[in-house]
């Protein structure tokens, strides 16, 4: 009995030994060897994670290399002051070219585990970080003793490839062994029914399997050469020779961090949350029926340049009332003739009006014309100065085309001396920043809210509710929307695709268009950033939500790390 | 028998659970693992205590260690050397007063040159 509780004490042990390994591993680190470099061909690294940092550190060259960047968004974080325990006490690294921190470590060139303590500092956060690194003996052949369990399993796949390996050569080794075994069985067998003699035959049969068995196996101990190995298992690269972005065995990627900046991988957070199902609408620019005009001349006649010289270019910006253009009415012949006896009639009627006020001038001063008559050939003369002045200047007076509203000249075809129609536009006045987006829709739309323009570019506009029309067009009926924030680069009459959203509600993980990449094979993956350098797809389920969003409904769960930026050249490393 | 050997397994069970988690330690401060060994980190005031205990939770004597404590008090940190006491611990003294849980972590230095860091939230 006591053995059997020996037995069943150990066994608990065990189960306790094996059950302690998880639960720790949750508190940082556990009490295991580091985590074995990903690919023999990077270097060896360590990184530490924090609520606020990602860093990683790279010794190489008695040389060690911080990397430090936002735990969530993934952006380096420059300026940072990084103090890290030295056995000489703390020591401040300095910021490299390539947006690193570098510290000569002559100390980690030592091999073993090296557990570092970095204090960070980056404006308000302050940070201590432990980073365990482990440098490999460059000494040892193999990168580091295998564990125990492993070994076993390796001598076992080695033994049963030698095997094979020999009998597809046909070994004669091998041949000879698993014949003599073969005649010993029939002699262990023959003595068992004969029973004589037994301990001796045994004893020599055992002996002679021994010798043979040994002879035959002694190979599988040795080393077998090394076995061909694929492209990715070369030895350690040259020492100073940079990472490479990789394709690990298990289908995640390897990206180290100065790779990462160049690719300006960047990641949020994913979070639960319920959106708006939205519809996609046909749409198209145009200007703000309150913010745009036309400069139309409401006579026919010849344009000339405004005072200013020059008719105003394409794209000028100009105020509301500035002069864009004049126009002169053209004077018809027979209405020159005409003007000719109107003015020869009142040069006329002047000359005898003004003798006649000069006589009257005389008299009323003794008295022989009254006051009043005096009066009335001045103002009769007024008049007709007046009216010849009027006549004068008719042929000189233009008229002003000004602008309507502030904004930037759209469309000119003022020339010069051009004949302008009445009513003909000869400027269209735009506030760039003020546009409107015409969408159509084919269900009337509730004062549709979270509404976004998609151009063709890729960028986004949110836009505002304006107002559905009711007059049907080509069987859907127009809604107009306002474009709020920057408008810049767009223009007018260019396709949009709207998404405005609707009253049906999805809950889900929102997530950047660009995060999602098509592999191959067709299916919608996310890259998840697991570790520091290392990022896995994730295949998803996705289904539209706005212009820039979409909603990951299946795959990925809340509070993981999704590359956004810089996931297709991710996809992309073999 | 039988209920001899449950008792047993749950009683380590037990005791495996309880003591994964950063909780309180033997000298009422928090434990952190930091390499081959467990620390537990006191803070009080000023002193800092650091007390070193293998991975079964057996003290490891103090002495030949040299120790490190970076705790971040106020939005600052503070570094505090730390000097082995008695027994298995260490001890060192900050120049301001310490809050009730500063985070940070601890280093130390083997009497064989390795280090070990343990990381306290």
């Amino acid at each position: 009995m006591s053995t059997r509780f020996v037995a069943a004490l150990r066994a608990v042990a065990l189960l306790a030994a094996v059950l302690v390994g998880p639960a720790l591993a949750h508190e940082g680190h556990d009490h295991g060897a580091a985590s074995p470099s990903v690919s023999k061909t990077i270097a060896p690294r360590g990184e530490a994670l924090s609520d606020a940092f990602e860093l990683v550190a790279i010794p190489r060259d008695g040389t060690l290399t911080l990397f430090l960047d936002s735990f969530r968004t993934n952006e380096p974080v420059p300026g940072a002051t990084i103090e890290v325990e030295t056995p000489d006490g703390p020591k401040v690294a300095t910021a490299t070219t390539d947006g690193g921190y570098a510290l000569p470590a002559p100390w980690l060139s030592r091999p073993g585990r090296h557990e570092l303590v970095a204090t960070v500092t980056a404006g308000e956060d302050v940070d201590v970080l432990t980073v365990a690194v482990t440098v490999p003996d460059p000494r040892a052949a193999a990168p580091g003793e295998p564990a125990p369990a492993q070994t076993v399993l390796g001598r076992v796949s080695e033994l049963a490839h030698g095997i094979r390996e020999r009998l597809t050569a046909k070994d004669p080794t091998l041949v000879a062994a698993v014949a003599v075994a073969f005649l010993l069985g029939v002699l262990v067998a023959a003595l068992a029914r004969g029973r004589r003699g037994a301990p001796a035959v045994a004893l020599l049969a055992i002996g002679i399997t021994l010798v043979l068995g040994t002879a035959a196996f002694a190979h599988g101990d040795e080393d077998h050469g090394a076995p061909v190995q694929g492209a990715a298992l070369i030895g350690p690269r040259a020492s100073g020779s940079s990472d490479l972005a990789q394709r690990l065995p298990d289908g995640s990627v390897f990206v180290p961090k100065p790779t990462q900046r160049l690719l300006v991988l960047r990641t949020t957070m994913t979070e639960q949350g319920s959106f708006r199902r939205s519809v996609e609408l046909p749409g198209r620019i145009i200007p703000d029926p309150n913010a745009s005009g036309v400069v139309q001349s409401s006579v026919g006649g010849r344009l000339s340049p405004p005072p200013s010289g020059v008719f105003p270019r394409l794209g000028t910006k100009v105020r509301k009332g500035d002069g864009l253009a004049t126009v002169t009415p053209p004077v018809q012949a027979v209405d020159v003739s005409d003007m000719r006896q109107r003015q020869g009639e009142l040069d006329q009627q002047i000359a005898i009006v003004a003798r006649r006020v000069e006589r009257f001038r005389k008299l009323a001063t003794t008295g022989a014309v009254a006051r009043t008559q005096l009066d009335d050939a001045v103002a009769e003369l007024d008049g007709l100065h007046d009216r010849r002045a009027a006549l004068d200047k008719i042929r000189q007076q233009p008229e002003t085309l000004a602008a309507p509203v502030d904004g930037v000249v759209a469309q000119a075809t003022a020339v010069a001396g051009q004949m302008a129609a009445p009513g003909a536009m000869v400027f269209q006045i735009v506030d760039p920043n003020r546009l409107w987006v015409e969408a159509l829709s084919f269900d009337a739309l509730t004062a549709a809210q979270d509404a976004t323009a998609r151009l063709a570019d890729g960028r986004s506009l949110k836009l505002a509710y304006q107002g559905t029309g009711l007059a049907d067009r080509n069987q859907a009926i127009p809604v107009q929307f306002a474009v709020q924030g920057d408008a810049s680069g767009l223009r007018v009459g260019q396709f949009v695709t709207v998404l405005a959203g609707t009253d049906t509600e999805q809950s889900g993980l929102a997530l950047p268009r660009s995060a999602v990449v098509r592999t191959g094979n067709g299916q919608d993956v996310v890259y998840e950033h697991t570790t520091a350098e290392r990022f896995e797809a994730r295949p998803v389920r996705v289904e539209p939500l706005d212009g820039g969003r979409v909603l990951v409904a299946e795959g990925i769960g809340p509070g993981k790390r999704v590359v956004t930026q810089g996931a297709e050249l991710l996809d992309q490393v073999r | 028998m039988m209920l001899q050997r449950l008792t047993l397994v749950a009683g380590l069970l037990g005791a495996t659970a309880a003591y994964a988690h950063e909780t309180a330690g033997a000298h009422g401060g928090r434990v952190a693992d930091a390499g081959d060994f467990h620390v537990e980190l006191v803070t009080k005031g000023e002193s800092v205590d650091v007390y070193v205990s293998d991975g079964r939770q057996k003290p490891v004597p103090a002495a030949g260690f040299k120790g490190t404590a970076i705790l971040v008090v106020g939005g600052k940190p503070a570094r505090v050397p730390l000097e082995p006491a008695d027994g298995n611990r260490l001890t060192g003294k900050a120049a301001a007063a310490l809050g009730a849980s500063p985070k940070g972590a601890v280093q130390l230095t083997g009497p064989d040159g390795a280090t070990a860091s343990g990381k306290f939230n």
